[in-house]
């Protein structure tokens, strides 16, 4: 090979066995690019051909036939002694099971005959006769702290009732829903949720206050309860007492709630009535608080001879704050008639001052209530004994009330009438001295109230231009109005003065007999929207939702009665919203008076809150002679109700 | 089998057990009169079952205590024989082997979803065969499907092993099928059970 050709090792192993892990490399030496500077074609390549062929032999381990060999399994056989072996038994035991057991009589059948529980047509219809419809009581959706389970309400046993079977036997009852319906008690009317809950407060109780605010049916509760317990055989003689304007009213209600129990009205003369407290079998006998004072004696010769108005299984008082005042000769008369039970039925069951209710417990529960007990505590100590519900707490779809306080300015001639005889008295008490009593402030007040209403010499007043010019927009708006008055004379001459509007009347002076149709006619005749009332004869018991305008002429001295005035017009069944309308004489005794019962509301609230409230209670002498700002001769003092 | 003695006024027996957290199965029945109102209340004091009962009785533990213990202890307390028993429990079901009385499970009440008419509320499986009863569990594949069917305003089961019992329960339950709701008393009896544990005294 000449030394100018390229030389690569690949040419050299041409020649030669190829070794077969050298690397393979090339070698150009720096002179062929110089003396080849022109290109030649490359030689053409050189097949080689290699042999891939992976020789191998195994090597010999001698396993081979091990494979093929068969395993050895070598067993051992131990032979088991059958005597050795222990059996143990696992006792799994029967337990025993201890029951304790609660047996409960049934009801004997009441006063009234029940016959089988059954919605037969026959039942259906002597209902319908009534006027009564079977209310069937689908889940029922409670309001409040309702005491039910799965929308019904149960009647739940009291804290007084501390033996397990008498709390099991309550426990235990069906729903009430399902006891009115069992019972085929029907219903003029569906009762609201929050009544069938009061209805199942008092079933269970031996004493209990009922004191829904005005207008919320206790007066239906009462009656329904009464004739689940009658039909339950539980009770048999009831006595209601209440006052004598209302009696015509529940006997009403009986019809209207429960028109297949049996009343009674203890009326007329001596002998009459002896024979009707004496008549055996009579479910409910009605009397007024009145009757029980002259019959007091009556009563205790029955207690002697055993006949049936011996004993009561019920006695209900309806406006039972009658008995506030637990020395009065009323709270003693209803307190020595023998009874099981005790009901109190009252919207007002505070007026004055916590002593309210000792006097009402002292007919419940003799000696449970103390006088010295905090208002704060009275309200946890009374808690599982008073029931009371409020409108806006349980009806929240009544209709509002709405409040409109005409502040008014008295005439010149009211006003100079007015300072004369406030001068005039002040200073007759000034110079009376230690001997001035509450008798005498009291008839100054009512005086300078009088001239806030009317002048008595010119008879001008401020009150009466505002309500005349109020009443003509009302009557024309085809609505009716109340007006409330604590004078008789006043309302006398209101009705000469706004005879235009063709007032009815009713009040103490109107015989008893006529009021029933005086209320009729302001409920059905259009031509009579205006009907005056005096606090005494209209304050409780009547049902006026026709009226839409409450007017208060002059204030009373407690809010509760004031409350019961305008409770007339708004209840259940009012149409739309109420307006009351308060007059206030401006710079008079009526604004100071106004302050206080303000303060008396707040009592009431502050019981029933269960709170702490404010220290001074009620009216105080103080308090009354300083609306004239003059010392009293100290002490306390209740204001006339 | 204890047997009873019948007694002309109308009853109706609801039995449940209650499982109590803290102390163990309580059982309670109460007989109620056709108006609703309780005539006799029994109820156990708290049972707990020992660990070899658990382990030895397996997925039958609840049958044999609910029913066999429970149920028969209660019902032999009672002086007023029901024309029919119900209860809340399924497992209560195997009372019915031990009285005569037709036993209903309720349904409905949110207690157990109410099927459909005539269905089975287990997994369905054969029936057994004719002259052969075999008590078997959910657990072995076959278990105790129950024929639920409808009375009135309630949704009912029966235990396959008492058929009959539909036909007998519609009878006695009658017109009362179409008002009372058979699940309201349960609701009592808890209450009463929470309020003797609270309480004390009975016979």
């Amino acid at each position: 090979m000449a030394n100018d050709e390229p030389v690569t090792k690949l040419e050299a192993r041409r020649s030669g066995p190829i070794a077969p892990f050298r690397a393979l490399s090339f070698e150009i030496p720096s002179t062929f690019i110089i003396r080849h500077s022109s290109f030649l074609p490359p030689p053409p390549p050189a097949v080689v051909t290699l042999d891939p062929t992976l020789r191998v032999s195994p090597l010999a381990t001698g396993w081979h036939r091990a494979i093929h060999r068969p395993i050895e399994i070598p067993v051992q056989t131990t032979p088991i002694d059958q005597h050795a072996c222990r059996v143990i038994s696992v006792g799994i035991g029967r337990p025993e099971i201890a029951a304790r057991s609660f047996r409960f009589a049934e009801p004997e059948a009441g006063a009234l005959k029940t016959s089988e529980v059954s919605k037969t047509s026959e039942d259906c219809l002597a209902m319908k006769a009534h006027g009564l419809q079977p209310v069937g009581f689908e889940s029922t959706k409670t309001s409040g702290a309702g005491r039910s389970i799965a929308g019904q309400i149960r009647i739940r046993p009291p804290d007084d009732v501390v033996k397990l079977d008498d709390r099991l036997r309550y426990v235990l009852q069906p729903s009430l829903e399902s006891l009115l319906s069992s019972r085929s008690l029907g219903f003029p009317l569906r009762p609201f949720p929050y009544q069938l809950e009061g209805v199942a407060f008092l079933y269970p109780r031996q004493a209990a206050i009922l004191a829904d605010e005005m207008g919320l049916g206790k007066t239906m509760q009462a009656i329904t309860a009464v004739r689940l317990l009658l039909h339950g055989g539980e009770i048999r003689s009831v006595l209601l007492i209440c006052p004598k304007p209302l009696v015509s009213n529940w006997r009403r209600e009986f019809s209207q709630w429960a028109p297949e129990i049996p009343v009674m009205v203890i009326e007329g003369a001596p002998a009459r009535r002896r024979w009707q407290w004496q008549l055996p079998s009579v479910p409910v006998r009605i009397a007024n608080y009145e009757l029980l004072h002259r019959d007091g004696e009556l009563l205790d010769a029955c207690a002697a001879n055993g006949t049936p108005c011996a004993r009561f299984d019920l006695v209900v008082l309806d406006e039972a704050q009658r008995i506030k005042n637990a020395s009065s000769i009323t709270n003693q008369a209803v307190r020595a008639i023998p009874r099981d039970r005790s009901w109190a039925l009252t919207g007002t069951p505070v007026e004055n001052g916590p002593q309210d209710l000792v006097g009402i417990f002292e007919f419940l529960a003799p000696g449970f209530l103390s006088p010295d007990v905090k208002p704060g505590r009275i309200g946890r100590t009374i808690r599982d004994y008073v029931l009371r519900r409020t409108k806006e707490r349980v009806l929240a779809d009544l209709p509002p009330r709405l409040f409109c306080d005409a502040e008014l300015d008295l005439t010149p001639q009211q006003r100079e009438t007015y300072e004369l005889a406030r001068d005039e008295g002040v200073l007759r008490l000034t110079e009376m001295g230690q001997s001035a009593t509450i008798r005498h402030v009291f008839e100054l007040v009512l005086r300078l109230k009088q001239i806030c209403n009317f002048d008595p010499a010119t008879g001008a007043s401020a009150k009466l231009e505002r309500l005349e010019a109020d009443l003509e927009e009302v009557v024309q708006s085809g609505r009716k109005a109340i007006v409330f008055s604590q004078w008789v004379q006043t309302l006398q001459r209101l009705s000469g003065v706004l005879r235009r509007f063709r007032p009815l009347e009713y009040h103490g002076r109107i015989p008893a007999g006529r009021r029933e149709a005086v209320v009729r006619r302001f409920r059905e005749d259009p031509s009579h929207p205006l009907l005056l009332i005096s606090y005494g004869a209209g304050g409780v018991g009547l049902n006026l939702q026709a009226a839409g305008y409450v007017f208060l002429f002059d204030r009373w001295w407690n809010p509760a009665v004031e409350d019961q005035a305008i409770h007339r017009a708004h209840r259940i069944g009012v149409a739309g919203p109420v307006t009351v309308v308060r007059f206030l004489m401006l710079d008079t005794i009526e604004e100071r008076i106004d302050r206080i019962l303000q303060q008396k509301r707040d009592l009431r609230d502050t019981i029933f809150s269960g709170v702490d409230g404010p220290r001074r209670l009620g009216l105080t002498q103080e308090e009354l002679f300083g609306l004239f700002d003059l010392r009293g001769p100290g002490g306390s003092a209740n204001l006339a109700a | 089998m204890r047997t009873i003695e019948p007694n002309p006024s109308y009853a109706l027996g609801f039995l449940t057990v209650l499982d109590c957290a803290d102390c163990g199965l309580i059982g309670g029945y109460l007989v109620l009169n056709r108006t609703g109102r309780p005539l006799e209340f029994h109820c156990t004091v708290p049972i707990k079952p020992n660990r070899a009962q658990q382990i030895l009785y397996g997925p039958t533990l609840e049958p044999y205590l609910f029913g066999e213990q429970i149920g028969q202890a209660l019902l032999a307390k009672g002086a007023v024989e029901p024309e029919v028993i119900c209860t809340d429990r399924p497992a209560a079901l195997a009372v019915r082997e031990f009285v005569e009385i037709p036993v209903a499970l309720v349904l409905s009440g949110g207690i157990i979803e109410a099927p459909v008419d005539g269905a089975y509320l287990a997994n369905a499986c054969p029936t057994p065969a004719e002259g052969v009863v075999h008590r078997l569990d959910a657990p072995h594949g076959l278990g105790p499907h129950h024929l639920a069917f409808r009375l009135g305003r309630n949704h009912l089961a029966v235990s396959p092993l008492a058929a009959g019992d539909r036909e007998l329960i519609a009878n006695r339950l009658g017109e009362l099928a179409d008002t009372f709701d058979l699940a309201e008393p349960f609701e009592r009896i808890r209450a009463a059970i929470e309020e003797a544990r609270r309480g004390g005294g009975g016979q």
